[in-house]
């Protein structure tokens, strides 16, 4: 043994070592040579990994017994351990003593009683012996202990100890789960339990016969086997003694039996075995072990108590139950027990949906690639595209029929649309107008102007019966002014119209600005009476005309109202006609597009049909009807530019989609347009497209359509949004630069953008230049400020992003009042 | 204070009246040898939620009420203490004993008693000389016993006062019940403890000492002292004891002679846990 390392401990046991190999007597030696010729012949092919001193040395530490030699050597030389553990015990123990056993006194005396005689049984039994006696107390590891010999544990090695000498561990035999007062059946092992049971058992099989044959050598070769039979001796005594305790054995020996153990009982409790009480109790003592110990066959019956809780449950096991109780109409001959074991035809239709949904994308694409692969996919394909024929309606996106729309339109003989907003200082009687004239075109029926009449005679509001037509809400009932935009459409005998009723009030001017960016032309009603007319030209007459101008409606009608109360003075009426066409023209209206007809919206003169006051004779033009007929559409409707369209109103619907109103302001639509909503940016799909109230397939400029949109989150859709084409979206930004007309002065101040419905806060960064008003040339850069009536370019940043296109007409209000309008640049 | 939450039975169970004319006839006495132990009825496995589980009955006498008695025991455990626990090497045992609101001629209440403490107590020092707790660090095993049927039903059982005397009984019959629950459960054991009793019990002149095993306190004029033992059998190791009375200064008794016998009481029931697990282990290994 040469430790790697030299210490000097190493040191001196070497040189004992050595010392001792020096005093090997004759029949050492011989011993071991033959050892060594053993030893060498067991390794084998492996022998020449060792020299012969090693092979020495180690039968001198194990007495020449060549297996051990062998496995230690094949252990530290040929398959090194990561490190020999220590080394073997240099002596072996004497044999065991005589009266070394641990055993208690009552085992002993068998011990002498029966001699050692019964050494034929073999080790084996050594286990279930044990198991046999104490089948149960198995399960107490520390029982066997006593029964072991003090010597058992000397001599061992340390490593590779002999099979028979390992300990047999025996798993404890577990009670028995399972549920309450389960029946005697073993409990129910499942499938996997199974399978790993079986994996184990075929394992230890193998390793057994793998194992076998070296063993058996090993312990028939065993020296030390003799102090192991003297330890299993008294043991398998054990098994006679409890069987013969069993049966009936000679009187004496019991009797000795039953007087050792109550010795033994007496003296391990520590009670003087001289005291005269123990001898009193002794035969009671006797009787009390004899019946004491086979008290196990005492075990009285169970209570009735005990039964019930236990007895009942394996009864219930075993006697079977019907599971099923059949119901009375199974009877019937009619009575089917498969008719509904099937997927009903309803079933299989919404699952063959529910697929399709989920499928059909995906599958249509890869269709032509999977035909060829297999059959099962072109199955697929083909129902993919058969079920997207009938797709469900809201499964997006809806389906574009792909029409030229502008072909649609010219082919369509339709009438024209055209849609007008009325405007007119407050109290001028637009609202009145418009209901007389819907009146008076048998829209609107006498019965509910009747009851409006009654209603606003109790409101003491007599003559706003007509109004109410158009003033629809509450609060714009009891103020008697319109407060937003009222629309309605009537149509004669070659025009569709779209009546704009625009409030009059100075604090709705953004709503009459979001009115007469939808309108095509305008009906100015200007109020006839002595000073409503002079107050109204101050107001908002003029301001509605500025705005109406500078949001680019050219065509206007003078509707100079109210000739009734002045007696249809024909002085008045040209009073009124002049100084309104010099302001008009002044303000760059055509004298040609301006038509001045003189009503009364109250009584209805002049509106369809001719006044039938003697009074108002004298007027041969045109009635308003006549002259709403005449006027066409102001602008080129502009059907080949991209799609824009402001969103005036938002009605939110169900499941999923959202209406929008509004008129197209250009561009052509049709159902199934991937959409754009500005400037949330969410994308969308016309689901379907009202114009008025009949669904069409298109629509384009100019037309006041609603729009039904499918996905898309209301959330994303505001009012004053504009709507585009996904293929060409209208940019948003926050900066513009624009071309303003000043009505009034003009600093870097906060202001608020309007167009149409979309307003927005801003300020005017800067003024670039004042420009001529004529030809557009730069006069004077940066100037302080703008006068009234002047042109700048302006610079403007809006605290938001909104769609705003270069070439649109805005106006800026600051304060309650329009201060500027102007075109985007 | 009254529980009124419940809908509580009358405070004793009903049983005919039996007139007394304040002798023990010969039919009340006992019938058995002193050394005799009552037979026992034991199962375990009882409670399928719980780890391990016995149920214990001790036979009344033939048409007698109140010599019985019936115990079950819960084992929960071994498994993981509570976070809030501090670390503990070994296994950490509490036990709990409780009668049954209905197992006494006196109505016993929902919350354990002083007494109910005291056996809880005696039964926890019983069972952990047995249990190697030492191999299940960290973990906790919960001990319910709860009894069902206590002896003192009768009567008569409160008017003389033997309630004191049955309690080493029900402290006998907890070990043994709470020992065989504790093996069903497969926890580690040195040895299935069982608990013994035996008494001194006094002649109706009360000069008639003699020891008997098992005791029932109605069949004799008076105890004059009892012990309870938890013993290993294996091991000759007692756990737990439990010595209550005064011994007769004049009698040839000593304390160490009542407790052998307790000791051979307890053997006795050993013999009978051994025999009811071994059935089962046979039942399963069948």
């Amino acid at each position: 043994m040469a430790p790697p390392t030299y210490d000097d401990d190493d040191f001196v046991d070497q040189y004992d070592d050595l010392e001792e190999e020096e005093e090997l007597s004759p029949e050492d030696k011989i011993a071991m040579q033959n050892g060594t010729a053993e030893v060498r012949k067991a390794l084998g092919v492996e022998a020449g990994k060792v020299t012969v001193a090693q092979i020495q040395e180690a039968l001198w530490h194990y007495y020449y017994d060549v297996d051990k030699s062998v496995a230690y050597l094949t252990k530290t030389f040929i398959a090194p351990a990561p490190k020999p553990a220590a080394k073997p015990a240099p002596k072996k123990a004497p044999e065991g003593k005589p009266g070394a056993f641990s055993l208690p006194a009552n085992q002993a005396l068998f011990l002498r009683t029966f001699g050692e005689d019964d050494e034929s049984l073999g080790h084996n039994a050594y286990s279930t012996t044990i198991c046999d006696i104490h089948r149960l107390a198995c399960a107490f590891p520390s029982i066997e202990k006593p029964q072991l010999s003090l010597t058992f544990f000397d001599d061992m090695p340390w490593l590779d100890i002999p099979r028979d000498r390992e300990t047999v561990f025996i798993e404890p035999p577990r009670p028995r789960g399972g549920l309450m007062g389960g029946s005697g059946a073993a409990p129910k092992v499942s499938k996997l339990q199974a399978l790993a049971a079986l994996r184990k058992k075929k394992n230890e099989e193998k390793k057994a016969q793998e194992k076998a044959i070296p063993l058996e050598s090993e312990v028939t070769k065993l020296s030390i086997s003799d102090t192991n039979k003297e330890n299993i001796g008294p043991i398998s005594k054990l098994k006679d003694q409890s069987s013969q305790h069993n049966s009936t054995v000679a009187s004496t020996l019991q009797a000795q039996e039953g007087e050792t153990t109550s010795d033994n009982t007496g003296n391990s409790l520590g009670e003087d075995a001289s005291l005269p009480t123990i001898t009193e109790y002794k035969p009671d003592a006797d009787i009390k072990f004899e019946e004491a110990k086979p008290v196990v066959g005492h075990s009285h019956a169970p209570s009735a108590f005990a039964r019930t809780l236990f007895g009942s449950v394996p009864e219930a096991g075993e006697t079977r139950r019907r599971d099923v109780f059949a119901m009375p109409y199974t009877q019937s001959s009619s009575f089917l027990a498969d008719a509904f074991s099937e997927p009903s035809p309803d079933d299989i239709v919404l699952a063959a949906r529910a697929k399709a949904g989920k499928k059909a994308p995906a599958a249509a694409a890869k269709a032509p690639k999977k035909s060829q692969k297999s059959e099962e996919a072109s199955k697929e394909a083909s129902l993919a595209s058969s079920v997207s024929s009938l797709k469900v309606s809201d499964a997006p996106p809806p389906k574009s029929k792909g029409l030229d729309v502008l072909k649609e339109f010219e082919q369509s003989a339709s009438k024209k649309n055209v849609s007008f907003v009325v405007v007119g200082h407050v109290d001028a009687g637009k609202s009145t107008l418009m209901g007389r004239l819907l009146l008076e075109l048998k829209l609107v029926e006498e019965r509910t102007v009747d009851k409006y009449r009654r209603q606003a005679e109790k409101a003491g509001k007599q003559s706003f019966a007509l109004a109410w037509v158009m003033d629809q809400r509450s609060e714009e009932r009891d103020r008697g002014v319109t407060i937003d935009i009222a629309t309605n459409h009537f149509e004669t005998e070659s025009t569709k119209f779209t009546i704009l009723d625009a409030p009059g009030h100075r604090d709705f001017v953004p709503n009459m600005i979001a009115g007469a960016s939808q309108a095509d032309f305008a009906i100015l009603v200007i109020d006839a009476n002595t000073g409503a007319y002079e107050k109204g030209l101050k107001g908002q007459t003029r301001e509605h005309v500025l705005l109406l101008r500078s949001l680019g409606v050219q065509r206007l009608i003078v509707a100079v109202n109210k000739l009734d109360m002045v007696g249809w003075s024909q002085d008045r009426f040209k009073e009124i006609s002049e100084e309104v066409s010099g302001f008009l023209t002044g303000l760059g209206f055509q004298e040609k597009f301006v038509t001045f007809i003189p009503i009364s919206g109250l009584n209805g003169d002049n509106i369809v049909k001719r006044t039938e006051d003697a009074a108002g004779a004298w007027y041969k033009g045109p009635t308003l009807i006549e002259g709403l007929e005449a006027s066409g559409p102001s602008t080129v409707r502009s059907f080949k530019k991209p799609f824009r369209m402001a969103i005036s109103e938002i009605f939110r619907s169900q499941q999923g989609t959202t209406t929008l109103a509004g008129r197209i302001d250009s561009g052509t639509i049709q159902v199934g347009d991937a959409l754009l909503v500005q400037p949330s940016g969410e994308s969308a799909y016309i689901k379907s497209i009202m114009l008025d109230t009949e669904a069409k397939d298109w629509a384009v400029a100019g037309q006041n359509v609603s729009v039904a949109l499918t996905n898309i989150d209301p959330i994303h859709i505001k009012i004053g949004d504009i709507i585009c084409h996904t293929t060409d979206p209208i940019d948003i930004g926050d900066t513009f630069t624009m071309k303003a007309m000043a009505f009034e002065h003009l600093l870097p101040m906060p202001v608020d953008l309007h167009r149409g419905r979309l307003h927005a806060a801003g300020q005017i960064q800067s003024i670039a230049a004042l420009l001529d008003k004529a030809t557009g040339e730069v006069i004077k850069k940066k100037p302080k400020v703008v006068q009234p009536g002047g042109v700048a370019r302006v610079l403007i940043k809006l605290e938001a992003k909104v769609p705003l296109e270069p070439g649109q007409r805005v106006v800026i209000r600051s304060g309650g009042e329009t201060i500027a309008a102007g075109l985007l640049e | 204070m009254a529980d009124r939450r419940r809908v509580n039975g009358p405070g004793g169970s009903s049983l005919p009246p039996i007139y007394d004319d304040g002798e023990l006839d010969a039919v009340s006495r006992r019938q058995r040898a002193p050394d005799a132990i009552r037979p026992l009825y034991l199962k375990t496995g009882v409670t399928p939620s719980a780890s391990g589980s016995a149920y214990l009955e001790i036979e009344p006498r033939e048409g007698e009420y109140g010599s019985g008695m019936k115990l079950t025991c819960t084992v929960h455990g071994p498994r993981s203490l509570p976070r809030s626990a501090p670390f503990s090497p070994y296994m950490v045992l509490s036990t709990h004993v409780k009668f049954a609101p209905f197992a006494t001629k006196q109505r016993k209440g929902y919350l354990r008693d002083s007494s109910e403490k005291d056996l809880s107590t005696h039964l926890e020092t019983a069972l952990r000389g047995a249990l190697i707790a030492d191999r299940w660090p960290k973990s906790g095993v919960d001990v319910v016993v709860t009894i069902i049927e206590g002896e003192s039903t009768r009567q008569d059982a409160v008017e003389r006062r033997v309630e004191e005397w049955d309690v080493m009984n029900v402290l006998g019959g907890c070990i043994t019940v709470a020992s065989a629950a504790i093996a069903d459960a497969g926890i580690d054991c040195v040895d299935t403890v069982s608990g013994g009793v035996a008494a001194l019990v006094a002649g109706k002149d009360g000069d008639e000492t003699s020891i008997v095993l098992d005791p029932v306190a109605l069949e004799h004029e008076s105890i004059l002292a009892a012990c309870c033992v938890a013993y290993l059998p294996n091991r000759d190791e007692i756990t737990n004891l439990w010595f209550k009375g005064r011994l007769p200064s004049a009698a040839s008794y000593n304390h160490q002679s009542l407790v052998s016998r307790a000791v051979q009481a307890s053997k006795g029931t050993h013999g009978l846990i051994s025999a009811s697990l071994s059935e089962v282990i046979g039942n399963s290994q069948n």
